[in-house]
């Protein structure tokens, strides 16, 4: 998709402003654009054409000189990220450089970031789940944080929106605590995972193990191709197959003739103006000549990811605001949460040594959170609760590493499949608490002078309590699912981690301890709406992505009608 | 004697002396000739000699090619040269000469001009001897990684270089670039050997 309007200098004034070109910016973008709004993305990083700048998207190991292995100059350039195991030659290029974007680490946080065109929606595993009133409930009924100012019933509709045009597939099942999409047909699930899926359901009544739901079309829709299921979406999908920002709203932006992008533009703050009491504008640095520039606007959405945008939000200083754009309450910053990931189990499952499977699917098994749903299966162990994410499949010739042997039969022994495996992985809600938190770091700044953060954040008592349980349950599920030589573990792993950041610009309904009302304005700036992560008042156990998509939905229709109402 | 490890040692140590296997070179294919001409970017001679003769103890040519043919030898001295950091390779040189050393201690020899039932004994007991990797999820090992050793890492590379080798990937294993569907459940033998991606 050529030809985006990319905005040199010209045109300073737009209606509405969108910082970042993400999962969220993106939406933000579409919708604004579709509702009639001349709308200018900024983007800190380069552009990203959908197709044309996704070099690595077709490559076969053999057809790189060093087959997918990262050099040390490249290594260099992720010191933080490459401990996410994510980071390889085929996908490098959309990881941000933490040499040029430090943070500061009080206690351990992996922070993962991607800045071009995209952000993350070219790297992420397009878990989609919606939340659910327990979701939103929570902090009202247990008084860790403070209550949601919305329920499931205002951004229903809005899951529906987004999933209708995104693309969402998975099956229908009526969960309480998962509700179902929109959905395309589900993805297969394969004849150990089939087998396994039986046995935990008939094992533990309530208990149910499904397909993941995910963003990747099993049909066409809106001239986007299904998926081939070639497994390679992190490095940008030829078909449009799977949910971005480059292939799904960003054209659909575009289409209307009223966006416009402009790259290497990083916002360095938000511009209020304290007599009328609005935002009036962004001031960016353009990231290549490092100059500053201000870009006017009546409606400005904040998309920079959970904490980018806290960040922008911490720089935005004016007499009404000394502490950060709405930070009356004291709580900018605060309440940073993450998923807890990488307790669970793995075993091998007898049998099955016929069938075989075809086509990489990207996708897994998904187990719902089955505590503290209601009196019968509530624990004292600890609040709230955790899903399950994992996948069968047969070993490949990686395991000769292991066997202790070597020569003419062990090699061609390797050529066919091994045993069939199968693993399970834990994701546990965090509280929020407002020790967590990130704050600007002035002696440390980035490669354009400017501060940059320090996150200082730990796990608590009641996720490691979770913890416990997932690595416990975890062991026992494939115990009773017959599986063999099973390993628990708990890899230990600081916040981050889950690459979930979500709160330090919370909602709430009292400005008083909140950053942003039930619409996701800014207390006290109510032009300015921040809607990705940053907004989230509880983090849920289920991936939140789909969330910040419904939000930003919701929001920007209600932007669009108030401006329409001279409110903003 | 493995006529194979000969020609590779001559190859190797082209213009020194060695007469018996020179010979036997000359019964080799042209193709096995051609590798005459490997010149290694970052190991020495006699270190490219050992690589060439691990993998090919490894992984020898049957039916199907053996890590030689597919130049996994090659290629791994291209990856330390160019993946590799500093310190990395310090520590693949020093080990690969401790490895030869022991060899020599124990059998008279470096590893590649022992016979083949001495280097079968020294396989087994490194194999052994040197921990196993842990398993893996999304990227990274399970539980606490114990350190696995060079033999071990010798090895894996050595398998990733040959199952990921364009010969092995397309013609030997099961290569589908673009499956189209997901078929969760179907016979093993619509398949053949496993996938190669
Ligand atoms: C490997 C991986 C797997 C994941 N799997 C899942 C999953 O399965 N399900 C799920 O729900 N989530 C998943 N996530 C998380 C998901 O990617 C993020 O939640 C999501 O992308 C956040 O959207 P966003 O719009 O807030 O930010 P991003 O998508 O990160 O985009 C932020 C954009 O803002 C730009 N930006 C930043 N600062 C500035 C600035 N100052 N000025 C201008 N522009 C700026 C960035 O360059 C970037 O383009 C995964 C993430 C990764 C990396
Ligand atoms: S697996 Fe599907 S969505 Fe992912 S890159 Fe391939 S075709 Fe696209």
């Amino acid at each position: 998709m050529a030809n985006f309007n990319i905005d040199a200098k010209q045109d300073m004034t737009y209606d509405a402003i969108v910082i970042g070109s993400g999962i969220s910016g993106g939406w933000a973008a579409k919708e604004l654009c579709e509702k009639g709004l001349k709308t200018l993305v900024l983007e800190r990083g380069r552009i990203v054409e959908h197709v044309t700048d996704y070099p690595t998207m077709t490559l076969d190991p053999w057809d790189t000189e060093l087959r997918g292995s990262l050099t040390p100059e490249q290594k260099a350039k992720h010191p933080k990220g490459i401990r996410s195991g994510f980071i390889g030659a085929n996908n490098e290029h959309f990881h941000a450089n933490d040499v040029e974007n430090p943070y500061t680490e009080v206690k351990p946080f992996l922070w993962v970031r991607a800045h071009q065109m995209g952000g993350r929606s070219l790297l992420w595993g397009k878990q989609c789940y919606r939340w659910s009133d327990l979701d939103f409930e929570a902090n009202l009924k247990d008084g860790h944080g403070v209550d949601w100012p919305i329920r499931y019933n205002d951004l229903a509709p809005w899951y529906t929106h987004v999933e209708k045009f995104a693309g969402i597939s998975g099956e229908a099942l009526g969960l309480p605590q998962l509700p179902d999409s929109h959905f395309l047909p589900p993805m297969e699930l394969n004849c150990v995972e089939k087998h396994v899926k039986e046995r935990i359901e008939k094992e533990y009544n309530g208990r149910n193990m499904i397909i993941g739901r995910v963003a990747h079309l099993t049909e066409p829709i809106n001239g986007r191709g299904k998926c081939q299921f070639r497994n390679r979406c992190d490095r940008g999908c030829p078909y449009g197959a799977y949910f971005s920002s480059n292939a799904v709203t960003l054209p659909a932006a575009n289409a209307t003739g009223n966006l416009t992008i402009r790259p290497f533009s990083i916002a360095q703050s938000i511009i209020y103006d304290d007599e009328s009491g609005k935002a009036t504008g962004v001031r960016i640095i353009d990231s290549e000549t490092g100059e500053f520039m201000e870009y006017h606007a009546k409606i400005i959405f904040c998309n920079a990811s959970t904490l980018s945008s806290t960040q922008i939000l911490m720089n935005s200083t004016s007499d009404r605001h000394p502490n950060g754009l709405g930070n009356a309450s004291g709580e900018l910053g605060h309440n940073l949460m993450d998923h807890t990931y990488r307790v669970g189990a793995m075993g091998k499952v007898p049998g099955f040594e016929d069938q075989y499977y075809k086509g990489r699917r990207p996708n897994g098994i998904y187990i719902p959170r089955y505590y503290n749903l209601d009196e019968q299966t509530k624990t004292d162990n600890f609040v709230r609760g955790f899903g399950f994410q994992g996948s069968g499949g047969r070993a490949g010739w990686g395991a000769g590493s292991n066997q202790e042997n070597f020569g003419a039969d062990f090699k061609d022994g390797l050529m066919k499949p091994g045993p069939w495996e199968f693993f399970i992985t834990g994701f546990a809600e965090c509280l929020p608490n407002h020790e967590n938190k990130v704050y600007l770091n002035k002696e440390v700044l980035d490669k354009w002078g400017q501060p940059t953060l320090s996150i200082d954040a730990e796990w608590g008592e009641n996720e490691l309590a979770m913890n416990k349980q997932i690595r416990k349950d975890a062991k026992e599920m494939l115990e009773r699912a017959g599986l063999q030589d099973i390993t628990d573990f708990d890899n230990e792993h600081e916040m981050g981690y889950g690459i979930h950041e979500m709160g330090t610009a919370r909602m709430g309904r009292d400005p008083k301890t909140s950053v942003l009302n039930g619409n996701n304005q800014v207390h006290g700036a109510n032009n300015v709406f921040v809607t990705d992560g940053a907004c989230m008042t509880s983090s849920s156990c289920v991936n939140p992505s789909l969330t910040y998509m419904a939000l930003t939905a919701r929001a920007a229709n209600f932007a669009v009608s108030e401006l329409k109402k001279n409110n903003l | 004697m493995n006529r194979r490890n000969a020609l590779r040692r001559t190859a190797l140590l082209a213009g020194s002396a060695v007469a018996a296997p020179t010979l036997l070179s000359l019964l080799q294919s042209c193709k096995e000739q051609k590798r005459v001409d490997w010149v290694p970017q970052f190991l020495n001679q006699e270190q490219a000699v050992f690589v060439s003769s691990f993998v090919d103890t490894i992984l020898p040519k049957t039916e199907t090619p053996g890590a030689l043919d597919v130049k996994v030898d090659i290629f791994m001295d291209l990856m330390y040269a160019k993946t590799y950091d500093e310190n990395g390779q310090k520590y693949v040189v020093e080990e690969i000469d401790k490895f030869n050393a022991n060899c020599k201690d124990e059998y008279g020899d470096v590893f590649a001009n022992l016979s083949t039932e001495d280097k079968t004994a020294v396989l087994k007991k490194a194999e052994a001897e040197t921990a196993k990797f842990n398993p893996g999820v999304w990227g990274t090992a399970v539980g606490e990684q114990k350190p696995v050793g060079f033999y071990r890492q010798l090895k894996s590379m050595a398998l990733w270089a040959y199952f990921s080798s364009e010969e092995v990937g397309k013609n030997i294993l099961s290569y589908d670039p673009i499956p189209g569907a997901y078929l969760g459940c179907i016979p093993l033998s619509d398949v053949g050997n496993t996938w190669s991606l």
